[in-house]
């Protein structure tokens, strides 16, 4: 069995077990096994990658720990090209993340394999936490985001990973002139009213479902009376934080408009680059990493793991991706640890608390310069 | 003792401040020869162990010695004015009087700057208002307590006000820029654009110390020393340790030009032994998470730009060498982050700089190869050159501007009767 075959089998193992049911020390064990076998083919694949991984301060082969591996800072995926172990002919499709105006998106190229994995992951995930059936699907967004293109956005990705649970799909935005959307609210409230009492899922991306469709129900008044709804969305806070609005004041605020319970919205933390894994709130307000991925949060000071109850930032893993080595990833974001494997909701394993993005780095000093801007005088002398 | 550092809330504070001082600098006249005597007694007490930790307090001291900052009075001044006198000058004389108020705006990444800042225009018999950033009000406030020991009568002490306050508040800065008769001015680009825009009344006279890089370079004769390597690694590392890689005197980019039989991965594992004894003894106590991500970026990328890339790097961020070829400064990461580059030729180096470049810290066997670099450098905008390990040793000038003489004006007395 040539090499990616062995690691595709293993991917497939993982997989197939029940994603928050597994042993943690099973877990780590497997896992450790596999993404070994991942960095030395990422490194057979991309010389610059094995440039990296050669330089590590530990031997990964020799590594007993998920933690001693050879991890990548997310911003590298910012880079074009973007970082591949594929051939341009074997890319499926690329994901772009949402970066905000003026910041460089994040670009991972998915093949095939990796795609469908994508798919398998978030549909394992969702599925624990909203159940198997198929139902009425809301999106809160344009139609333009349902469209399976080559190059997809991160609204893209997640409405559309989405879609295996739905029997109907129903965008209820419109698009407006300068990009921005506006609220079809015939169509909403055509939906609402079919199916009223039906278990039904939306998703949209946090701010958009605030902006467009909570304010926009609050000003009218109207009450969509949905008590059936499970709203899934992500996105991140940092618009909404600027408007002041609170995790507990979006809750009530999307269930007071669709007339359900607070606690049936459900708030998950992901990102592109961690291809096929997203990290939903379980009913105690904790995130949960499945079998085939891991969470590790890092003490900025030591990047060493932090015990249970600290802060650090977060690293990602997934044995998803064989097309980008996205294996692990260092991001700019913080989390709390809670536990290692206590969660009173019974899903097993590391489970965690986003606190938010790590603030920028403070102007630093008199030594702040870029070459930029040693660049902008040249030929010049001051 | 009284605080010497206020917490200020209102610009009427702080114009009361600048008025009353003005005053005591308009009626009591010192000459930089009282003051000298001061700071040396000041710098006597700064030798205490408790403030062993400040950062820079080694320079400080040093700074502050009479037989530093005579020479440096003599020439900024001229003849006879450590004691206030005048002096001929052709058919006149001169005298250096102080400009009146001066107003201080430090950078917040440089513990002893504001007292630095202070002590160049005290030297002109000014009075001075201070902002101190508010990272920096506690190793202040200990600084100048032991000025207040030292200048018992509170001949200096009476013609300072430090004032703590949110660099947000627009209302205070203006008050004090309105306030002042000069200012100096230093800090990051945006630091010292927001200060400069302040409304300044139009005879003040402003020195602005703005951001800027620097960087090393080392002949082959020098590095390849297998017998002097560890000794130049160490002062590498002091270099960059200092401040934390974030002041403009910090070396960012070392220059090694290629010798013949000499493996710069060699020299890179002396410096990285240089690096983990500096670390050894100097830890970081704490360090911004966006920094962290920084700095495993800088690693990341350099690996995966170039296959010829090298690297060298613990698995904390405490230190990291960058080792490669090309002339081109590459942009800084701080954070004891060094980009080792070989080079063919230092001249092609250092004919690429330009006026960001502060100071070159340079490791030359050669004297005459040294005397070329040092004037190429010059001609290209670099303002310090030094020996390696002495990169962040104040002195004046600096940014290549003097630091007393900018903040008195020179009076030209042409006698009636001649």
């Amino acid at each position: 069995m040539n090499a990616l075959a062995e690691i595709e089998q293993g991917i497939e193992g993982l997989l197939a077990q029940p994603p928050y049911g597994v042993e943690p020390e099973e877990h780590h064990r497997a896992l450790l096994t596999l993404l070994k076998k991942e960095l030395d083919y990422a490194g057979e694949r991309n010389p610059r990658f094995r440039n990296y991984v050669e330089h590590w301060p530990v031997d990964f082969r020799a590594a007993e720990n998920i933690a001693d591996l050879p991890y990548l800072p997310v911003r590298v995926f910012k880079a074009n090209p973007p970082l591949a172990l594929v051939g341009a002919e074997d890319v499926k499709r690329t994901l772009t993340s949402s970066a905000t105006t003026g910041q460089v998106p994040s670009r991972v190229v998915l093949d095939a394999a990796t795609a469908r994995r994508m798919t398998k992951g978030v549909i394992t995930i969702i599925r624990d936490f909203v159940g198997p059936s198929r139902r009425p699907y809301l999106v809160v967004d344009t139609p333009e985001n349902l469209k399976g293109q080559a190059e997809l956005g991160a609204r893209g990705a997640a409405i559309q990973a989405l879609g295996s649970f739905a029997t109907e799909v129903v965008p209820c935005l419109l698009p407006g002139e300068n990009g921005d959307a506006s609220l079809d609210l015939e169509k909403l409230l055509a939906f609402a009213g079919k199916w009223k009492d039906s278990d039904v899922l939306v998703y949209g991306f946090t701010y958009v479902i605030w902006t467009q469709l909570v304010q926009t129900l609050q000003r009218r008044g109207i009450t969509l009376s949905m008590p059936n709804v499970r709203v899934l969305h992500s996105g991140g806070w940092k618009r909404l934080e600027q408007q002041a609005v609170t995790r507990d004041v979006f809750a009530r605020g999307v269930a007071s408009v669709f007339g359900c319970s607070p606690d049936r919205i459900l708030d998950y933390y992901g990102m592109v680059e961690n291809v096929g894994i997203v990290y939903p709130d379980c009913a105690h307000g904790n995130k949960h990493v499945p079998c085939f991925g891991e969470v590790i949060v890092r003490d900025p000071l030591t990047l060493a793991p932090v015990a249970a109850g600290q802060r650090g930032l977060i690293q990602v893993c997934s044995a998803l991706p064989t097309s980008f080595p996205g294996f692990l990833l260092l991001t700019e974001d913080i989390a709390e640890v809670i536990s290692y494997d206590q969660c009173p909701c019974g899903r097993r394993g590391t489970n965690f608390r986003f606190a938010g993005r790590a603030p920028k780095a403070e102007v630093r000093g008199c030594g702040n310069l870029e070459r930029t801007r040693y660049h902008q005088v040249e030929g010049s002398v001051r | 003792m009284s605080d010497m550092i206020q917490a200020v809330d209102s610009p009427q504070t702080i114009t009361h401040a600048a008025k009353r001082i003005r005053e005591i600098a308009l009626q009591k006249e010192i000459t930089p020869e009282v003051v000298l005597g001061v700071f040396d007694q000041w710098a006597a007490a700064l030798g205490d162990r408790e403030l062993h930790d400040v950062p820079g307090m080694s320079f400080l001291r040093l700074w502050l010695r009479r037989g530093n900052l005579e020479p440096i009075l003599l020439r900024e001044l001229g003849p006879n004015s450590l004691h206030g006198g005048w002096r001929e000058d052709g058919r006149a004389r001169l005298r250096a009087f102080p400009l009146g108020v001066i107003g201080h705006w430090p950078a917040g990444n440089v513990e002893i700057q504001p007292v630095l800042s202070l002590t160049c225009a005290l030297l002109g018999g000014n009075g001075c208002l201070v902002r101190v950033p508010s990272g920096l009000v506690e190793i202040t406030r200990r600084i100048m307590d032991k000025l207040q020991q030292a200048d018992r009568e509170g001949t200096l002490t009476e013609r300072v006000f430090m004032a703590g306050f949110d660099h947000a508040r627009m209302d205070l800065q203006e008050a004090m820029a309105r306030a002042v008769d000069g200012a100096m001015i230093w800090g990051s680009a945006e630091a010292v654009s927001q200060v400069r825009a302040l409304p300044f009344p139009h005879w003040a006279r402003v020195a602005v110390f703005g951001p800027r890089l620097s960087a090393a370079a080392m002949d082959a004769a020098t590095w390849s020393d297998r017998t002097q390597r560890s000794s130049w690694c160490q002062r590498i590392a002091r270099d960059v340790w200092q401040f934390d890689q974030q002041a403009c005197s910090s070396p960012q980019t070392l220059f090694l030009e290629r010798g013949i039989g000499c493996d710069p991965a060699e020299f890179a594992e002396d410096l990285k032994k240089a690096f983990q004894e500096e670390n050894r003894q100097h830890p970081r106590a704490e360090i911004e998470p966006a920094l962290t991500t920084a700095i495993c970026m800088a690693r990341a990328s350099w690996l995966l730009d170039d296959v010829g890339n090298r690297a060298l790097f613990p698995a904390t961020p405490d230190w990291t060498v960058l080792l490669g070829t090309g002339a081109e400064m590459p942009d800084p990461t701080q954070g004891r982050t060094l980009v080792v580059l070989v080079v063919d030729d230092l001249m092609d180096v250092i004919s690429r700089f330009d006026g960001t470049l502060q100071t070159l810290g340079l490791g030359i066997s050669d004297p005459r190869k040294e005397e070329m670099l040092a004037q190429a450098a010059g001609r290209c905008g670099v303002d310090r050159i030094v020996k390696l390990g002495r990169m962040h040793v104040f002195g004046s000038p600096w940014d290549g501007t003097e630091l007393i003489r900018p903040m008195v004006r020179l009076v030209r007395h042409v006698l009636s009767q001649d």
